[in-house]
């Protein structure tokens, strides 16, 4: 009965030592699964292979993707239950965005493409969109002086 | 002039107890220097106090996935520095502490590390 929708973000790990074809059908699985509950997603950063502070099952780095979408509160069992399921992924968190980090992300303090390597992500990420539009026009002065 | 008689003797100094008011010059003092001044280290640790970092930059949200931010406020060994050392206040302390426990469950923070002796 959870009509309410709210924004949750889920980080997830994948097994570092499969090709890219095969990571990205699982990050699709985990889209679909999204999808097929209703599911709105909003935001998808795919951080690359990164090495792990300590190792999980005996192995030292893992491909880390960020989903970012809005539902209600269901769906988040059911992607629970896929992840576990799902042997290729090793660590999940799912978390309820507050409204203190929802305010973060409005003022642009998002550190979700921060802490991604520069790989060009969806939509506009605060680092590539940190250029204001002004500064681009170079407005063409005449290298004479001005006389006033 | 009546002496006072001596009671047994006291570190602190004749006729000073438990009770006894201000520490008196010339007597046994704990951290006091020659000039009488008390704990002039408490005076250096009361300078070094600063204002929360959080605060001084409006964070409104500490995330969990920016470890390297993350690891200024934890240990050599790992550990979580409290907060009278770092200077954070109590509110982003709490939401600091929340985003490590999120970052070492996800490997991008350890939860001890080997201790470099």
């Amino acid at each position: 009965m959870a009509q309410k929708q709210q924004i949750y973000e889920t980080t997830f790990i994948i097994n570092a030592s499969l090709d890219d074809p095969q990571i990205d059908t699982i990050v699709d699985k985990v889209k679909d699964v999204i999808v097929k509950h209703h599911g709105e997603i909003m935001e998808l950063v795919k951080w690359g292979r990164k090495r792990f502070a300590y190792p999980i099952r005996k192995k030292n780095n893992g491909f880390y993707v960020v989903f970012e979408f809005k539902s209600t509160g269901d769906l988040v069992a059911k992607l629970e239950r896929h992840f576990l399921l799902e042997e290729n992924i090793i660590r999940f968190l799912i978390i309820a965005l507050d409204k203190k980090a929802l305010q973060a992300r409005i003022s642009g303090n998002d550190l979700l493409k921060q802490a991604a390597p520069p790989v060009p992500s969806t939509s506009g990420s605060p680092l590539v969109a940190a250029v204001p539009a002004e500064d681009l026009d170079v407005p063409e002065v005449p290298i004479s002086p001005i006389k006033i | 002039m009546a002496m006072t008689p001596q009671r047994s003797s006291n570190p602190r100094g004749p006729n000073r107890g438990p009770h006894s008011g201000p520490p008196q010059r010339g007597g046994y003092q704990r951290n006091a220097s020659p000039n009488g001044q008390r704990s002039t280290n408490r005076q250096q640790q009361q300078r070094k106090k600063r204002t929360c970092r959080f605060c001084d930059a409006k964070d409104v949200y500490i995330d969990y996935k920016n470890e390297k931010r993350l690891q200024r406020f934890v240990s050599e060994q790992g550990k979580i520095i409290p907060r009278r050392i770092t200077g954070t206040c109590a509110r982003h302390q709490r939401q600091l502490v929340i985003a490590i426990k999120r970052a070492r469950h996800l490997a991008l923070l350890s939860f001890v590390n080997d201790a470099v002796s």
